[in-house]
């Protein structure tokens, strides 16, 4: 055993894959400590809020936060850049072509000019003649966003009169005005945006993975149990009783296993299906290649000598399969088990992703998310962050239990042992 | 005023053209040729039909001077279909069509056949009005001229223009109208309660009688504004047929094609397969007539692909293969502000469009768990529900919020808001009354308290000393606004300590289940209500409220979640008949306070009656939000929408 250990931690693929997934282990149990809170709370009133850092607009203008002057050099130029970036430049010129401008006079390198004749000739108002509809409007929406760009005391703050109403002078903004971050109360890191709800997607993947886990765990021990057990007693006992077994494995592998498992988990009905619960008819349908096999070691296993011997010692069925049987496929037993998690993480991200899993106001899974961000057309819109990080995490977990489970293989097999 | 006077002038070009017919030396003027659809620039109003001086009189005109020829058919369909003459709809169809049988409703032909209350869908098939929910107007398309009411509001007349002829030559006549009615209130199970008769007076002129109660007062006169405008008058020969070969069989009737049906509209069957439904323009259409468009509409096909999911739609559309679409898209302003895309909405900031309908969360009365028969805990529920949510993430932004028109029986058009005293509602509006959703949830939480069902020791509430089950809360699977609002509606329950369970059903299983007379599945469920029609909102509050729809099967006219209150169904029957304008607004203004004490549904959203987004690939020219033409935007098919068909041109 202990030579087995050592061998194992010499294997480079199974360290590989035993390290990514402490890894994640370790990051899902510190994570919470650090960014406490119910990960399922709806935080954004927009759907899909991209990464990012989000700090508060009204704690930065309160008037109480200390402002700083500096006059870095170059900051004026960047806010441009930003503000009217070289293709809307290039949009202005064209309006102003097609508006009747000769294009000479026109400078997109120039943006302060630029502005002065786009002010200057641009009516929102005016329909250019063939100008589609959805133009027209970019250029009413470039007009809005421009407007007091170069004007370095446009912005002013006021607040409500808390009596009338009336706007009340608080302090002017100028564009040499900075306040340091540490002043600002309220700052969201939100690593991996929000989700349709509003969610921040990092804490709920967190949770999911989690929840994905204990799913794997609980329907890998189902499945690896009943497997283990009917494939020993088929195996070891043999005659009719395998018959009966290997009868129903076989009817079992006839059926489509996720057929069975929507099924199952339909009728189970939404008030049903908790985490357990789900873990449970996953592992209830996925026992049968462990069965057939533990079955065909144990075949193999069952006329050793030393299993005679036990047998002419007058030891009993329990005894000889626990003791003479179950340490010679132990080693294949955990390598099933691991198969079995992954497989059983792939099934509830299936099941969910239907909409069979767990409740979404319950709970998140990783199939959860994906259902959610791919009914809101996230693929389609551009919203990465709401199903890429999803994907890579499960496609992490299994690559990492399949690289465990090929490195064991590799040094329990004998057949594939160096 | 430009307007009138246009009328005028168009009118009197009409009467001059009527006396020219008469002359007896005059010559039969040719059906105007097809005229060239060169587009007219946007700022031009959209094309109205003249309106005469009087109403036309069959003994002066000879119809047969507008005469056409019976449409052709070409020989050869091609399946390939030159893209700048054909408009791609999408969001309509999700399988193969049935046929044409415009008397059917099992035909899955939603291009050609829809007769709804905001406006039949007009392409194939016409009705005597086009409605425009935008103003609620009326527009005449096979009549001509506004529709005639008698003083006792049991009786409404209107003219067939005498340029309308069918697809096959022949004139449409009032006869036929007189025969559309008689055959769909013959061959149905549920014949129209509001209308008693349609009477052709003569050939031209259609007399609509209302069902009148026992005081001889008719029942609900708003159902004769709807029919004209929901029914499509269809012709007598054809359903003579129709009835005929079938033996006046209904089932029958329903599954017959109608390969050989006769239309009136512009466009007509072309083909339908598996992937694609296509109309063609008739360019022998009546309508082409000065005194209707006086053109043809630009496009000469009309298509509608049948593809797998809205994300198959929207894929198209933004590649340019799709121009008018009615699917919900999240985020539909992301098309334009962060791909760039020639795509556009009626407006360009939220809500985007004209919302006129509000899903709605019922109560299912059927249910034996406790609670949702008291309602102090159906009003707790809704008290809880975090709407500015539903409407930022679920609706992404395609409704205003109901801080912005707080909640009663009626949709945001201002039309239907002036109907009731605000001032005396604005009490029982929770979310008008407290914003904050934090607010509401501690009300909620003290209103539960006093209504005997308090937390138990793990939090969840009990009633009677038993904790409370899960209430099972379903909206059809795959209708995602839907059901990320139901999950907010389930969040809000956790919050007051009531398990909501959401489960989402295929709309098969869903609507089986809701519209029967009985329904045990679901405690809370999601359905629609009626949306901007001649009737609204007198029929939304009918659907919501009204007795009338218990205990139906197959009831597909509201009150899905069967409460009944007998106040609320003598006011529903006092309002169609009440002229008083102060009596009107108490009733409605007692209507709205009942509904939202009671609380039997909730809506959670407002919401279009159909999603409208163009793509400017190919097409320009659709209505726009203040653009002057008064368009409604309801993809260029219902009602006055199909003016948009007159008015697009090619892009560049």
């Amino acid at each position: 055993m202990k030579n087995q250990i050592k061998q194992l931690l010499k294997s480079g693929k199974f360290m590989v894959g035993f390290i990514v997934f402490m890894s994640i282990l370790l990051f899902i149990t510190i994570y919470p400590f650090f960014v406490p809170g119910n990960p399922l709370q709806m935080i954004g009133y927009n759907s899909f809020i991209p990464p990012g850092t989000y700090l508060s607009l009204y704690d930065a203008v309160n008037p109480n936060v200390f402002v700083y002057t500096l006059r870095i050099p170059g900051a004026a130029e960047a806010r441009i850049v930003n503000t009217l970036p070289m293709s809307d430049r290039e949009a202005m010129r064209d309006w102003l072509v097609r508006a009747g401008m000769p294009e000479a006079a026109i400078d997109i390198y120039d943006p302060e000019t630029l502005l002065a004749l786009w002010n200057a000739n641009y009516d929102p108002d005016e329909r250019i003649e063939g100008m589609i509809l959805a133009d027209h409007r970019a250029y009413q929406r470039l007009n809005n966003r421009i407007q007091g760009m170069f004007d370095a005391s446009a912005l002013r703050l006021y607040s409500a009169d808390p009596e009338t109403g009336e706007p009340q002078f608080q302090a002017p903004i100028t564009d040499t005005d900075y306040i340091a971050l540490s002043d600002i109360v309220n700052i969201r890191r939100l690593p991996l945006g929000t989700d349709n709800f509003g969610r921040d997607m990092l804490k709920q993947l967190v949770q999911a993975i989690g929840v994905s886990l204990r799913i794997g765990l609980i329907a890998g021990s189902i499945a690896t149990a009943i497997g283990l057990l009917l494939g020993l007693v088929a195996g070891y006992v043999g005659g009719w009783v395998d018959e009966i077994i290997m009868f129903i494995c076989n009817l079992l592998t006839v059926i489509p296993g996720f057929v069975l498992l929507v099924l199952l988990a339909f009728s189970i009905g939404p008030a049903g299906r908790s985490v357990t619960i789900v873990g449970i008819v996953i592992g209830l349908t996925t026992w049968v290649w462990t069965t057939r096999a533990v079955r065909s070691q144990v075949l193999s296993l069952r006329n050793r000598d030393h299993v005679n011997l036990s047998k002419l010692s007058g030891h009993s069925l329990p005894r000889i399969v626990f003791k003479d049987i179950l340490p010679y496929i132990a080693s294949y037993v955990v390598m099933a088990f691991i198969l079995q998690v992954s497989g059983a993480i792939l099934a509830e991200a299936g099941l969910s992703m239907l909409g069979l899993g767990p409740s979404t106001t319950e709970v998140a899974t990783l199939g959860l998310m994906m259902n959610w961000a791919m009914s809101f057309s996230a693929h389609i819109m551009g919203a990465w962050w709401a199903y890429f990080p999803v994907v890579f995490v499960i496609a992490l977990i299994s690559f990492s239990l399949n690289l465990m489970n090929t490195g064991m293989d590799q040094i329990f097999n004998p057949q594939l042992r160096d | 005023m430009r307007k009138r006077i246009l009328a005028v002038l168009l009118a009197a070009v009409f009467c001059f053209a009527l006396l020219a017919a008469c002359a007896p030396a005059a010559d039969d003027p040719a059906p105007a040729p097809p005229e060239d659809p060169a587009a007219p620039t946007p700022a031009d109003p959209a094309p109205a039909p003249a309106e005469p001086a009087e109403p036309p009189d069959p003994d002066a005109i000879d119809r047969s001077q507008f005469a056409r020829a019976p449409f052709v058919f070409p020989d050869e369909i091609s399946t390939e279909l030159p893209r700048n003459e054909t408009v791609y709809h999408f969001g309509h169809q999700w399988g193969p069509s049935n046929g044409w049988n415009p008397f059917s409703d099992e035909m899955n032909n939603p291009l050609a056949i829809e007769q709804v209350g905001a406006g039949a869908r007009v392409p194939m098939f016409e009705t005597p009005f086009m409605y425009n929910f935008l103003d609620g107007s009326f527009i005449p398309l096979l009549a001509i001229g506004p529709p005639r009411w008698n003083d006792d509001l049991t009786r409404l007349e209107y003219s067939i223009n005498p340029a309308a002829f069918w697809s096959d030559g022949t004139p449409i006549t009032a006869w036929d109208a007189e025969f559309t009615f008689y055959v769909n209130n013959t061959y149905t199970a549920a014949p129209s309660p509001f209308i008693d008769r349609v009477v052709a007076v003569d050939e031209l002129t259609v007399a609509i009688y209302a069902a009148l109660n026992a005081a001889g007062q008719p029942l609900n006169p708003l159902m004769l504004d709807q029919f004209i405008i929901e029914e499509y008058v269809l012709q007598q020969a054809w359903l003579e047929q129709l009835v005929e070969r079938n033996n006046g069989d209904i089932g029958a009737m329903q599954a017959d094609p109608g390969y050989d049906v006769v239309w009136s509209g512009p466009y007509t069957m072309y083909f339908t397969n598996d992937e694609l439904t296509v109309l063609i323009r008739d360019d022998g259409y009546w309508g082409q007539h000065e005194s209707m468009w006086g053109q043809l509409p630009v496009p000469r096909f009309l298509a509608h692909p049948i593809l797998e999911d809205n994300d198959a739609g929207l894929a198209a559309m933004m590649a340019g293969m799709v121009d008018v679409s009615q699917m919900f898209i999240p985020n539909v302003q992301n098309l334009w502000e962060v791909d760039g895309l020639p795509i556009s909405t009626f407006m360009d900031s939220p809500p985007y469009g004209v919302t006129v309908n509000m899903p709605t969360a019922w109560f299912n009365m059927h249910s034996d768990k406790p609670g949702i028969h008291n309602a102090d805990f159906r009003r707790a529920i809704a008290m809880a529900v975090d709407y500015d949510l539903i409407i930022a993430n679920a609706m992404t932004n395609q409704s205003p919020s109901f801080a912005e028109v707080p909640r009663s029986l009626m949709n945001p058009t201002a039309g239907e808001q002036a109907l009731f005293d605000s001032a005396r509602v604005a009490p029982y509006q929770w979310d008008y009354q407290m914003p904050n959703v934090n607010d509401r949830i501690e009300a909620a939480n003290e209103l539960l308290d006093e209504a005997g069902f308090p937390r138990g020791a793990d939090g969840w509430r009990t009633y009677d000393g038993q904790r409370l089950p899960a209430y099972i809360a379903s909206v059809p699977f795959g209708w995602s606004d839907w059901e990320a609002a139901m999950e907010i509606v389930a969040a809000a329950g956790e919050a007051i300590g009531i398990e909501i369970v959401t489960q989402f059903d295929d709309w098969s299983i869903y609507q089986t289940f809701v519209t029967a007379a009985v329904h045990t599945e679901y405690d809370i469920f999601m359905m629609w209500t009626s949306s901007a029609s001649p009737t609204a909102p007198w029929e939304r509050a009918y659907n919501l409220m009204s007795s009338d729809h218990v205990g139906h099967d197959h009831n597909w006219s509201g009150n899905w979640g069967a409460w009944t209150n007998a106040r609320a169904d003598e006011i529903l029957s006092l309002i169609p008949v009440t002229t008083n304008q102060a009596t009107l607004v108490d009733l409605w203004t007692e209507l709205v306070i009942l509904y939202l004490t009671e609380v039997p549904s909730f809506s959670l959203m407002y919401r279009p009656d159909q999603f409208h987004a163009v793509s400017e690939a190919v097409w320009t020219g659709w209505t726009e939000y203040g653009d002057g033409r008064n368009v409604p935007p309801a993809n260029a098919l219902n009602g006055f929408a199909i003016a948009d068909k007159f008015n697009i041109r090619l892009v560049g």
